[in-house]
């Protein structure tokens, strides 16, 4: 395996997530889903998941809670193995499903957000407290009495997320959490999930690549093997371990990249917007 | 086919203390063969539109219009075989034990022929690059395949308008961009397409007209460049890096697709424009 691939963690914590030659493979499936994988996650660290569908992003997060078992290899989340002591783990640990319809639970939003925080022992007023920094926090205000199967998805999946947020786990593990929502409402998840960097570890799978040029390290999952461990900036600059792991870059990136303008440099549109009138003035000149 | 909806308004739990209107008044034609895009943000009431286009949801006041005639005319099973609606995250209706007879479900009930039915379902997988999934059982598939495989189901229908309600939503890029292949392959075969979708890039890259929903209602509706170029808050990722170069440089136009926004940025840096 190329070693200029895998960076590792770049910096301090104990990890609190590893995986040590984790292999899974699905009942009536062909080939393993995962195939010795070995990871760190430390304390603290904010590390991005991406691979195409079927890399195995969602089955890595599943092991990580103890929905699945690992066929082989250890899995240890905050000291423990998720797959014999789930609710150690669950305790600890936050995961938000793709497919928002699949956690709503409660007749009323806001019940649905503290349904977490019931399981665990804290007051009425903290509960309520917690509920309405993380309604405020996902943009839901005045939804609280609304029932969830009135929402639309993009709402249910601030729902979802708002239920994490209240319980507030040390580890937040994210399959997809904005892929019901407009740019607007990405801006908006993606810039509190900035504010718990450093205080919560977080993994995210995402397929939009510029959500995790924020992101410590990103993984990159192909066939179920753990292809990359990167920087983000290495990521969008490596062509080659883009196309060969079905990476598409963000529209702006992808142009950049094609009029030469280094997209490692570049987040927004506007950013390139801007990095071509400075070249194109430069012409002028 | 056409349909027209005519000032349509649709209220949830109508008369209780959680009413919502969700419509407030749309009127919209889907023309023939074409890509109609909607866009808008969350809760603007994209998907209770789009359920109107083959009467799953009703009114509560105004018409739908199919060919002219009111919808309500038509026989229900009828018109849902030729207005396919695939749901978001239709891959949580998948159902039988195996991709082919998944698929097979909805055209079988249309009374086609065992042939025919075959036939279809072949085809169908063929067309999203899922023949290689017929014998597997639905449930052990990727997010991926499991969304061709629903899609699959609704387009073996053969509808005449296949509508989609956030149809990549969660697929990987390389996915999407397939998928947006296959809507351009139905248009041209004379199928249109309504392609809800949060995501306004591939919604420049495939669409003929688009309609911006704004809290039920219609914002605009019409040619990609004219409405992205003039709603500074709908505009995709070519649209928002080209708007600012207009000033200075007007020459360089109104490019919407990716490959058409490449070009006019190459010439522009190149000062071929």
């Amino acid at each position: 395996m190329n070693n200029r691939n895998h960076e590792g963690a770049r910096h301090g914590g104990p990890p609190v997530v590893s995986c040590e030659n984790v292999s899974f493979s699905y009942l009536d499936s062909g080939r393993p889903a995962l195939a010795e994988i070995s990871l760190e996650v430390r304390a603290g660290e904010y590390v991005g998941v991406v691979g195409p569908n079927g890399g195995g992003k969602s089955t890595l997060l599943r092991l990580m809670n103890g929905l699945l078992r690992a066929d082989s290899g250890d899995v240890r989340v905050a000291g423990f193995d998720p797959a014999a002591e789930p609710f150690e783990v669950r305790k600890r640990v936050g995961m938000l499903f793709q497919n928002p319809e699949n956690g709503l639970v409660a007749p009323f939003v806001e019940d649905d957000i503290a349904f977490g925080l019931e399981n665990v022992g804290v007051s009425r007023e903290e509960m309520r407290e917690r509920v309405r920094k993380a309604v405020r926090a996902v943009g839901l205000d005045g939804y609280e009495q609304r029932e969830p199967h009135t929402l639309s998805g993009g709402e249910k999946q601030r729902v979802a997320l708002a239920g994490l947020l209240a319980l507030d786990p040390e580890v937040l593990l994210l399959d997809e959490p904005t892929s019901m929502l407009d740019a607007a409402g990405r801006r908006g998840v993606l810039e509190r999930l900035e504010a718990l960097r450093g205080a919560r570890t977080v993994v995210h799978v995402t397929h939009d690549l510029d959500e995790r040029l924020d992101a410590d390290r990103v993984l990159v999952l192909g066939a179920g093997r753990l292809v990359a461990d990167v920087s983000p900036e290495r990521l969008v600059s490596d062509p080659d371990l883009l196309r060969d792991n079905r990476l598409v870059l963000p529209t702006a990136l992808r142009l950049a990249a094609e009029l030469g303008l280094g997209p490692a440099q570049l987040r927004t549109p506007e950013d390139l917007a801007e990095a071509i009138v400075e070249k194109s003035g430069a012409r002028a000149r | 086919m056409r349909i027209e909806l005519e000032n349509v308004r649709h209220v949830y739990a109508s008369g209780t203390p959680f009413e919502v209107e969700a419509l407030r008044g749309v009127s919209l034609p889907v023309e023939p063969e074409e890509v109609l895009g909607i866009v808008g943000g969350t809760g603007s009431g994209k998907s209770t539109l789009v359920q109107h286009l083959n009467l799953l949801l009703v009114p509560t006041s105004g018409r739908v219009l199919v060919d002219g005639a009111d919808a309500r005319t038509i026989r229900g099973g009828e018109l849902r075989g030729r207005v396919g609606l695939v749901f978001q995250f239709p891959e949580a209706a998948l159902f039988a034990p195996t991709v082919e007879e998944d698929v097979a479900f909805a055209p079988r009930r249309l009374g086609l022929s065992e042939g025919e039915v075959h036939r279809r379902v072949g085809e169908t997988l063929g067309l999203l690059g899922a023949s290689h999934l017929a014998g597997r059982s639905p449930f052990a598939l990727s997010g991926g395949e499991k969304r061709r495989v629903a899609i699959a189901g609704v387009l073996a229908m053969a509808p005449e308008v296949l509508v989609l309600d956030e149809p990549t939503a969660g697929l990987d890029p390389a996915t999407r961009e397939d998928l947006l292949g296959v809507v351009r392959a139905l248009r041209e075969e004379g199928t249109s397409v309504v392609m809800v979708s949060h995501d306004l890039d591939e919604v420049a890259e495939v669409a003929d007209r688009v309609c911006v929903l704004e809290n039920g209602e219609v914002r605009a509706v019409g040619a990609p460049e004219e409405v992205f170029y003039s709603h500074p808050t709908t505009a995709p990722s070519t649209v928002r890096v080209v708007r600012p170069l207009r000033g200075p440089h007007p020459e360089v136009g109104r490019p919407v697709r990716f490959e058409e926004t490449l070009a006019a940025l190459k010439g522009l840096l190149e000062g071929r424009v």
